[in-house]
């Protein structure tokens, strides 16, 4: 037998770096967060995901007491700081408005929680040097933000925060404020940076590609709430309903009405036509059958001849999307949408009849009124 | 032969002292009702020859031509160009109807040319229920949509859209990006469309404009950009994660001839490239991230250690290191492998592009 020599993680025996317990706030009438809770394991990268107003940066803001909550606790390696001032708490936090001294030049940015605290020169500079090749910014040290990009100014801001070495990062979307490209690049070296230095981030983003890209583990939030906590993985296969299928995954999930026919060979009657042997979604739905929502990824769908289809639809867009396309068809049941190859994407033109198939896998069903997820 | 909609020659654009070239020496010409995205990164100048086509800016030399005749000089408001921002210029006092005849109101149209382009163009944006609402009640997507129908109802020659979808949300944005391309198919407008966003570019140009450090990197059909970078910048630029890029050289062991990046050797089956080159000669591969697959240590071209594994819902990309050699692969979800495992990657050689390790140039294979 292999030993493994990995270092042990044990959760159970170790206190959290962060927990956080029926945590609830409100402005106002208006309740921002209610009964929240979750735990944030030490060295993890946990994100919270949901759109404006879900209750993401009053979280954060909670958890780093620049707000007091109406009710519950903010539990840190297992000591209560519910009371304590912000500044007490040992935890660093990054927005995405950064305010950089403007008269001081990137090094010094960086250096400041560092110079501030009396730490040795030696000391500093290495830091710097550690942080500043990981964050690709070694070139605007000596310049002063005025002169640095929006990129490099955000790159600046994350290195000063990163410098210091808290129980807890908090990042409210650090990366928002950049480049397409540049924010893509970045959260890969986020997520190495987070993993090299042994730290606990908590960041929150709407954005569910860069939180299914970088975390170990997703809280996603609706309203003040939370409405599931998975892995990023599961969170795309396994959503709770049907908001949060839709939220997550681009092109969207297709949604479509649909009837479970036990009787009739187990058929399964959607966008006009009536297709069997789907057969791991027949096994998980409800016995008696009756009127759902199907929950179909793009990936799943997949263009046939229209002699060997069981949906018939016509194109109705056509949008390239590099190596892939994205087709939308209609029928007079339903709008459909598919990821295709973008060079067989190129044969069709909107109006054309094409022939479409449902690919037994990873189908979702939910209940047609609450939303929920029933198979 | 017709004459272009819109030619950019020899177009330069100086900063300061002379010491920031923002954009240097480009050539482009685009066909009446075409769209073409200028794509880059910030700074790469896109901006600025935006501006100058607008008029914002003076060219420090070049010329640019609409129809023919050269606009150098002529006043921003008679260019016959439309601009959109991406920070909506609605006024959110006016109602919507207000918005959209702003344009004509000031150029001092009559009353009844102004209701009916209005109403056309209310009709096209499918917004004729709205226009009596305070454009203040609107939400992104719809003030960004008055924005457009404000500058659409002066009926411009060329419609300039810088960024106009970034401050939208991504909901927001694919249904716009819809609507873009039904008005590009249903009124043949000419289109320069600014952004940062390949996947925007790719959705509604029909050519791409890459720019990099004030310079034209290449100019190509959209179809055709993604498959076909003649340059390592566009190639390192476009895709998402972008091409896999591998300096090294090309290097002969006996009848066998290979790329080598220190202890990597990789076997090239015979093609004009590889013949052609001389040993030790700087080369850089391409490999398409989509290309890799993972394979068994003894048929993998590398095998390294997983780093990073970023799922994305059907796929995840992943990092694998070797030494100093780091790619990305996109594999199926299904099968992704462990963060921290031992991994190999192969790809089918006939995928590589190779590109020159002095120019940058596309090597032709």
């Amino acid at each position: 037998m292999e030993l493994d020599l990995k270092p042990l993680r044990i959760g159970s025996i170790f206190p959290a770096a962060l927990e956080v317990c029926g945590l609830s706030k409100a402005f106002g009438k208006n309740a921002a967060l209610n009964d929240i809770g979750f735990t944030v394991p030490e060295g993890s990268l946990t994100v919270l995901l949901g759109s404006a107003g879900a209750g993401k940066t009053t979280t954060l803001r909670l958890i780093a007491g620049l707000d007091r909550p109406d009710s519950g606790r903010v539990v840190m390696r297992g000591c209560d700081v519910t009371a304590l001032e912000p500044k007490d708490r040992d935890i660093a936090m990054i927005f995405d408005n950064l305010a950089l001294y403007p008269d001081k030049t990137g090094f010094a940015n960086i250096a400041s929680p560092l110079s501030i605290r009396g730490a040795e020169k030696s000391d500093i500079e290495n830091r710097v040097a550690q942080i500043s090749s990981t964050l690709r910014i070694a070139h605007v040290l000596n310049r002063l933000p005025k002169t640095m990009s929006g990129g490099e100014r955000q790159r600046v801001a994350l290195g000063r925060a990163l410098i210091r070495k808290p129980g807890l990062f908090l990042l409210d979307e650090p990366l928002s404020s950049l480049d397409a490209m540049l924010r893509i690049e970045l959260r890969a070296e986020l997520k190495r940076l987070q993993r090299d230095l042994g730290a606990t981030f908590l960041l929150a983003t709407p954005d569910f590609s860069e939180a299914l890209a970088v975390a170990d583990s997703v809280i996603m939030l609706r309203g003040g709430r939370i409405v599931q906590v998975a892995t990023a993985q599961s969170l795309y296969d396994d959503p709770v309903d049907r908001e949060a299928a839709r939220f997550v995954g681009s092109p969207e999930i297709n949604l479509l009405k649909a009837v479970y026919e036990p009787a009739n060979q187990g058929t399964i009657r959607v966008a006009g036509a009536s297709i069997a042997g789907l057969t791991r979604l027949q096994k998980s739905l409800p016995k008696g059958g009756g009127p759902f929502e199907i929950g179909i990824r793009p990936e799943q769908l997949k263009l046939s001849p229209l002699e060997a289809a069981a949906i018939q639809a016509r194109v109705f867009d056509v949008e390239p999307l590099g190596l892939k396309s994205m087709l939308t068809v209609k029928n007079e049941e339903a709008e459909m949408r598919l990821v295709i190859d973008a060079d067989s994407a190129r044969g069709h033109v909107v109006g054309d009849a094409v022939g479409i198939n449902v690919i037994d896998g990873n189908l979702l069903a939910f209940d047609t009124v609450s939303g929920i997820r029933i198979a | 032969m017709s004459v272009p909609k819109l030619e950019i020659i020899n177009l330069r654009k100086v900063f300061g002292n002379g010491s920031v070239v923002a954009v240097d020496g480009i050539d482009f010409a685009i066909e009446a009702g075409e769209t073409v995205a200028l794509l880059g990164p910030s700074g790469c100048g896109k901006s600025t020859t935006l501006n100058m086509i607008v008029g914002l800016e003076d060219p420090t030399s070049g010329d640019i031509r609409i129809d023919g005749r050269s606009i150098v000089g002529v006043p921003p408001g008679k260019r016959n160009v439309g601009l959109v921002f991406q920070d909506y210029a609605v006024f959110t006092h006016m109602t919507v109807f207000e918005n959209l005849a702003f344009g004509l109101v000031i150029r001092g149209r009559a009353k009844g040319e102004i209701t009916r382009a209005v109403h056309d163009v209310a009709e096209l944006l499918g917004m004729q229920k709205s226009l009596k609402l305070p454009a203040a009640e609107l939400g992104g997507s719809e003030l960004q949509r008055v924005a457009i129908g404000r500058t659409l109802v002066t009926k411009p020659a060329i419609l300039l859209l810088d960024e106009p979808l970034s401050n939208l949300e991504a909901s927001a944005r694919l249904a716009m990006r819809r609507e873009l391309r039904r008005l590009q198919s249903e009124i043949g407008l000419t289109i320069i469309y600014v952004t940062h966003d390949q996947i925007e570019a790719l959705s509604l140009a029909d050519r791409i404009a890459v720019m990099n450090a004030g310079k034209l990197q290449q100019i190509e059909r959209t179809s055709v950009i993604c498959e076909k970078p003649d340059h390592v910048f566009v190639a390192g630029f476009m895709g998402s994660p972008p091409m896999n890029l591998l300096r090294g050289e090309i290097a002969r062991d006996g009848a066998i001839t290979g790329f080598r990046r220190e202890d990597l050797f990789i076997q090239l089956p015979p093609s004009e490239i590889v013949s052609s080159g001389r040993a030790g000669q700087p080369i850089i591969l391409g490999v398409r991230p989509e290309s890799l697959r993972l394979a068994l240590a003894d048929e993998s071209m590398i095998f390294g250690k997983v780093t990073i594994v970023e799922p994305r819902g059907p796929e995840a990309v992943v990092t694998v290191e070797a030494g100093a050699i780091s790619l990305k692969a996109v594999v199926l979800a299904s099968g992704r492998p462990q963060e921290g495992s031992n991994v190999g990657l192969v790809a089918d050689p006939s995928s590589f592009v190779f590109f020159s390790g002095e120019t940058g140039r596309r090597l032709a294979s």
